[in-house]
């Protein structure tokens, strides 16, 4: 009854959402691991506010990425495609990369654009800059751009301040290039990025963009790629020092902080009930940082790998009305993420082949999930090897399997680099509802599991033979004089690249 | 067929209470306390910790409605110590439930084990039952089988359930089948006339312990008498069991089946609680005994989420548990609380709740938590975890600073056999095979930045340094101070058997013991 109720009721408002299209937040954390949070248990860190979304929303336990690093898993994030077919691979992108996501594909902002939503993105980009910014948020369909176009590593950072009063950053980070600019939209509004501040400037631009757009009754959609947790980890005054989990307790607590304050301009400005907000991450935690890295919980190794802990991500749906809280098992992707946001926005689909599914049925029918697959890519995927592994409801199938520098430092001798490459025949088969941990192998002389291969095989090549690996991007390689530069005339670059903070 | 009855008696005791006990017993002085000890159940086995499967809505929900402790810890990684602690509000070293044969073993009470809880020791029950408690133990005791070491001789007003793990079956000739009593006499035994089917795995034991634990609650209330019901169910212990109703319903097999199991017997007993209108009344609070026995994976393992090994070690998978504190209008919903706890803290805040002082003629290890529990807060700032293992400190934290001055996991021999304390997991110089002293130079483990026991602190870093110098004075102060009990669990003997319960008689099920021939007992972990 109550359930029956609360199903007519949304029904009504997704109605209503026809006249006023409902705003997205799309938050994205980095390199933050399935066993982070507090409501996926870990048991030090701080998130309450995250931990609040999940409590009255829906957490997913079954959610994955696309790629266990940064720029394919964005990529795929935005397009709803495999980075395969975009091109953002082998690894992630340079600050001098020549290549960048392809005009042609079409972005989440692209899609919502044309129905009039404002586009805002604030944070790390990572699908290149390239000439004259041609990459840029601004060019794939954002009105507004204010962050750091890649990883806040990739730049030297041994000077840098990352948390109050005077505490360097841990580590060298890339010392080649530049130091890391902020821009806004296509400018360099800081160089070298200001940490302490870097947060509030985004809260504070976040509220902004979400008030301007209410006042001017203009639906939108916010997407907020965070640094955090990503090394070296950075955190300001409000967070710096307060969580119980050192540098990285402190830099999730600062990007749970900004969770709050999202939430309280939502509620503030009134949307808050015609607003969807979906968290998740980019891949698995980066085990190689020790206590400063993330966790996977209990699953399987991390960052880098094809394993349950680098591609199985925390996840929560919130929408206070139309999504009931509770806990779902149904397997979801960040490549369903289009095609769902357009769905409740009523846009078309790009005409393009796309891998992701519609997910409302989950989030506002405790539905089933329509996605029969998940397919796992190798950060550096090639049409020699395909695939490295496939997920078919509850069974996980590893064709090849490899260990990754991201995941070394564990005890698990299959996650370190050490693991070498390794072709599995027949593949390695686990039960991941048993066996989340891929601890135990199935024997695969059984009846059951030579039928569960079968289908293994029937949707591998399925899936290969639509699968056109588009041009790599990352393989057109790097020129330096593509890196972001404040003084664009001055030399010896990089070390002059860099100005006064403003 | 179970089921059924269940319902159908809930129901006829619902009609019943509605009309005439609802609104008595709002404002009792002394709350009901109930507490909910699972059997090797880990800390990551509740959904509200991150377990993947769909096990737990109960537990999730009565986190909800409650407060999650994080920091929650037993007293030994093993059942009867870690139940002796709990019962007693002592360390196991201090109540004597511990063995002397050799270092750092765990020992508990197996049908041979000729020792049992001290006469010298007050239990939770002894002293409840001075403001007027009933109390009653529903599932496994443990602390002893023989006549004197019994519930009805320590507390208890009211027993159902077995005093040993179920293990079996045995052919009652070289062992006896371990017999399941009702209060002071046995009923029958187990795989004879409680069934576990050792094939499927089913058994309808929960199913009975859920209906004495409702029976009991609505006894008491009819009364209007105080109670403190210890839920002590063992469904996840090898040899797993659940009922038929649930057997091949979980997501992660017959385990995940006896978790779903003992999820939906708490979520009726708190409903319970709401239709007899003492919810509000009633403290529960529900934890586990010791961490996950990962050993015995894949089929009858929990798991520990991002802990270190499990059941038996004194690393984090041992001995952090899941807890979840319960009463509604009391403790705030929805909370967390990091405060370091224990299960001993539950004796002391069980006497505080009912407005008995502790005794004070011996040393209690447990801790007031109503200022936690009540007020949110956490005031208990400098208090250790002691971690022992048998008669060996072989850890401590202090607040997120775990010294580890022994480890082991277990012994090469072991190992070489294939028991693994540690699948997935071994960390040089941390998991060790062989019992490894670190007394002049502890491990140390921010546990904060690293739950998983993976990157000990360089002993070059100031931090390590401070640290240390704080752990070390708790620990010689600790050390000073203590007196360690007579160890009670030294002793093994067939003839102690459960041969001859009391009631076997009646039934016609007495069996005829050895003579005696006691030896020092053989513990290897």
């Amino acid at each position: 009854m109550g359930s029956s109720c609360f199903a007519f009721f949304g029904i009504l408002l997704l109605c209503t959402c026809s006249a006023s299209p409902p705003n997205f937040v799309l938050l994205f954390a980095d390199d933050l691991g399935f066993g982070d949070l507090g409501c996926y248990g870990h048991p030090s860190s701080l998130t309450p506010n995250l931990d609040r979304l999940a409590a009255e929303g829906l957490r997913f336990t079954d959610f994955y990425s696309t790629c266990p690093v940064c720029s394919p898993s964005r990529a795929s994030l935005l397009t709803g495609r495999y980075q395969t077919r975009s091109g953002i691979y082998p690894g992630v992108l340079y600050p001098g990369s020549i290549g960048g996501l392809p005009l042609n594909e079409t972005t989440i902002a692209e899609v919502l654009r044309p129905l009039g939503y404002a586009t805002a993105v604030i944070g790390k980009w990572h699908l290149g800059l390239g000439h004259n910014g041609m990459f840029l948020p601004t060019k794939q369909g954002f009105d507004h751009f204010l962050g750091i176009p890649y990883s806040h590593d990739m730049g030297p950072c041994k000077n840098l301040t990352c948390f109050p009063p005077d505490i360097k950053c841990y580590g060298l980070c890339d010392i080649s290039n530049v130091v890391v600019p902020l821009m806004e939209n296509e400018v360099i509004k800081q160089q070298p990025v200001n940490f302490l501040d870097l947060e509030r400037s985004y809260s504070d631009f976040a509220a902004n963009f979400i008030t301007t757009s209410v006042e001017k009754k203009q639906p939108f959609f916010l997407y907020y790629p965070s640094h955090h947790t990503h090394y070296p980890q950075y955190a300001g005054i409000g967070a710096a020092g307060q969580s119980l989990r050192g540098p990285f307790g402190d830099s999730l607590l600062e990007f749970d902080n900004t969770v709050g304050h999202l939430m309280a301009t939502l509620e503030r400005t009134g949307v808050i009930n015609n607003t969807l907000v979906f968290f998740t991450s980019d891949n698995g935690p980066e085990l190689m940082r020790m206590s400063r890295g993330g966790n996977a919980g209990p699953l399987k190794c991390g960052k880098g790998t094809t394993y349950e802990g680098g591609m199985r991500e925390p996840a929560i749906a919130y929408w206070p009305g139309i999504i009931k809280p509770g806990v779902t098992h149904e397997m979801a992707s960040t490549l369903d993420i289009l095609p769902t946001l357009a769905r409740l926005a009523g846009a078309e689909l790009p005409q393009v082949m796309l891998d992701g599914v519609d997910m409302t049925d989950i989030l506002v029918k405790q539905g089933k999930s329509k996605r029969e697959a998940m397919i796992f890519y190798p950060v550096d995927p090639s049409e020699k090897y395909g695939l490295f592994a496939v997920r078919l409801g509850k069974y996980k199938a590893h064709f090849y399997t490899q260990g990754a520098f991201h995941s070394s430092t564990t005890p698990d001798k299959d996650c370190p680099e050490t693991a070498v490459f390794k072709a599995h025949d027949p593949p390695l088969i686990f039960d991941l509802e048993a066996d989340p941990c891929e601890h135990y192998a199935l024997p695969v002389d059984t009846p059951d599991i030579q039928s569960v291969l079968q289908q293994v095989k029937t949707v591998k090549e399925q899936f290969e033979s639509s699968m056109v690996f588009g041009e790599s991007q990352v393989a057109k390689g790097t020129d330096p004089n593509l890196e972001p530069c404040c003084n664009p005339e001055c030399s010896p670059k990089p070390s002059c690249c860099q100005s006064l903070p403003d | 067929m179970g089921r059924m009855v269940a319902l159908t008696l809930i129901t006829f005791f619902a009609a019943i209470i509605c009309c005439s006990w609802t609104k008595n017993l709002p404002n009792a002085p002394s709350p009901n306390i109930i507490i909910m000890l699972m059997d090797d159940m880990g800390w990551g086995d509740l959904g509200v910790f991150g377990q993947p499967s769909k096990e737990t809505p109960n537990l999730d929900a009565m986190a909800a409605e409650g407060m999650l402790l994080p920091n929650f810890y037993t007293a030994n990684p093993l059942c009867s110590p870690s139940r002796a602690a709990l019962l007693t509000g002592r360390l196991p070293i201090r109540n004597g439930f511990y063995t002397t044969n050799a270092r750092a073993r765990n020992a508990y009470t197996p049908q041979d084990i000729v020792g049992g809880i001290s006469k010298d020791e007050i239990l939770l029950p002894q002293l409840l039952k001075t403001k007027g408690y009933v109390s009653k133990i529903v599932g496994k005791w443990h602390l002893g089988h023989r006549p004197q070491y019994l519930p009805l001789k320590n507390g208890f007003d009211e027993w159902f359930g077995s005093p040993n793990c179920h293990f079996g079956p045995y052919n009652d000739q070289s062992i006896p089948n371990i017999p399941v009593y009702n209060n002071s006499e046995m009923l029958g035994r187990f795989y004879e006339d409680f069934k576990i089917d050792r094939e499927t795995g089913e058994s309808n034991l929960t199913q009975i312990y859920l209906m004495e634990g409702l029976d009991f609650i609505l006894r008491q209330t009819k009364a209007q008498q105080p109670f403190f019901l210890y839920w002590a169910v063992d469904a996840t212990h090898a040899p797993v069991y659940a009922s038929k109703r649930f057997l091949g319903k979980s997501q992660r097999g017959r385990y995940g089946d006896a978790v779903m199991e003992l999820d939906y017997s708490i979520g009726q007993i708190l409903k319970w609680l709401r239709t007899l209108g003492i919810d509000n009344n009633t403290f529960v609070f529900f934890t586990s005994d010791n961490g996950a026995a990962v050993m015995s994976g894949p089929n009858e393992s929990g798991s520990n989420g991002p802990f270190l090994c499990g059941k038996e070690t004194t690393f984090e998978g041992g001995m952090r548990e899941p807890a979840i504190a319960w009463w509604p209008g009391h403790i705030k919903e929805g909370s967390v609380n990091f405060q370091l706890a224990n299960v001993m803290d539950l004796f002391t805040t069980s006497l505080v709740l009912a407005g008995i002082n502790p005794p004070d003629d011996r040393i209690l290890d447990g801790l007031d938590l109503t200022p936690v529990l009540l007020n949110c807060s956490q005031p208990l700032k400098n208090r250790p975890i002691f971690y022992y293992r048998g008669n060996e400190l072989m850890a401590v934290r202090l607040g997120e600073y775990k010294a580890h001055y022994w480890t082991w996991s277990n012994s090469w021999e072991e190992f070489r056999q294939g028991i693994n304390f540690c699948p997935g997991e071994e960390v040089p110089n941390v998991t060790t095979h062989e019992q490894k002293e670190h007394t002049l130079q502890p491990l140390i483990f921010h546990l904060g930045r690293d739950p998983g026991e993976k990157f000990p602190l360089s002993v070059l870093s100031k931090e390590y340094q401070d640290a240390l110098s704080r752990i070390s004075a708790v620990v010689q102060q600790h050390k000073d101070t203590l007196v360690p009990g007579i160890p009670q669990l030294n002793m093994c003997d067939s003839a102690v058997m459960n041969w001859a319960p009391a009631g076997c008689e009646k039934l016609g099920k007495c069996l005829k013991p050895p003579e005696s021939n006691p030896w020092k007992c053989d513990w290897p972990h």
